[in-house]
């Protein structure tokens, strides 16, 4: 059994997704701001508010969606949701990251299996460490004039 | 016509439940809110929903063995899946567990009330 990489074509399926998050919910696209595969040991700086989606079946590794309380509260507003604790902005986290996880799923197929969300809050997701990449894909995007950050560090499993 | 919200977003529970009140829809009243399929299941037994908003990925039980639970204790409920799993064999198989409707992630607040009026047409 060998861990394949996944191709440019595939990365594209998550930026798709998170640009047209952004569009369904709040009727504007998020702008890709930046792409590129990430150094070192640990993840590349995260928000203050992280969304981790584990990915088994023929695929192994994680996808994660981070972003600070300001643009999580942005969202939250564009869906008439007037509570903003803590809470709720774990819960959006791990809310996107699952739709971001899930509508990979159309390219991927059913075999792609997520996780339901795990979510972490200030510097719990500054020590993660990557799961089956040695760089995983960094996808920056800006939405307004907040920005978040979408990471995948998955690789396909093939027998 | 009695509703149950599943879904372990309380953030999407309350979104579906603020679009209810449309002037579009027929009067809608959520005899119930769970977070995962095991609540889902208690809750229909106990109050008989018409009307199910189903999602997939939750803990506990799934959405689909939620589904199929909830339809063999009622075949007449209708119940609307709204997931991000946007692959067609996860649809197909909600709908052979007994799902009447499928609405992805992430949706419009137009997109829902069109599903609603579509299910209980």
């Amino acid at each position: 059994m060998t861990l394949n990489d996944i191709d440019e074509h595939e990365i594209n399926v998550f930026v798709d997704a998170v640009v047209q998050y952004f569009l369904q919910i709040t009727g504007q696209k998020a702008e890709v701001r930046a792409a590129y595969l990430a150094a070192g040991e640990t993840l590349p700086p995260t928000s203050e508010f992280t969304g981790v989606i584990k990915i088994s079946g023929d695929y192994r590794g994680c996808i994660y969606f981070s972003a600070d309380r300001f643009l999580l509260s942005r969202l939250l507003l564009a869906m008439n949701e007037t509570k903003h604790t803590d809470d709720q902005l774990l819960d959006a986290v791990g809310e996107i990251a699952n739709t971001l996880a899930g509508n990979a799923r159309r390219h991927f197929g059913e075999k792609m299996e997520v996780s339901i969300p795990l979510t972490m809050h200030g510097t719990e997701a500054k020590s993660l460490q990557h799961m089956v990449r040695a760089r995983p894909y960094v996808i920056m995007v800006r939405w307004k004039q907040y920005e978040a950050s979408m990471i995948v560090d998955i690789r396909h499993d093939k027998q | 016509m009695k509703l149950l919200i599943v879904d372990d977003s309380s953030i999407i529970r309350g979104r579906i439940a603020r679009i209810l009140s449309d002037p579009r829809l027929p009067e809608i009243r959520i005899i119930g809110m769970a977070r995962n399929g095991v609540e889902a299941v208690g809750l229909s037994q106990q109050f008989k929903p018409e009307l199910v908003t189903m999602d997939l990925t939750m803990p506990e039980m799934d959405g689909v063995e939620c589904t199929e639970a909830i339809a063999t204790l009622n075949p007449k409920v209708n119940i609307l899946i709204i997931s991000a799993l946007s692959d067609k064999a996860t649809a197909i198989k909600a709908l052979k567990k007994g799902a009447k409707g499928f609405l992805y992630k992430p949706f419009t607040d137009e997109q829902l009330i069109q599903a609603f009026l579509e299910m209980i047409d």
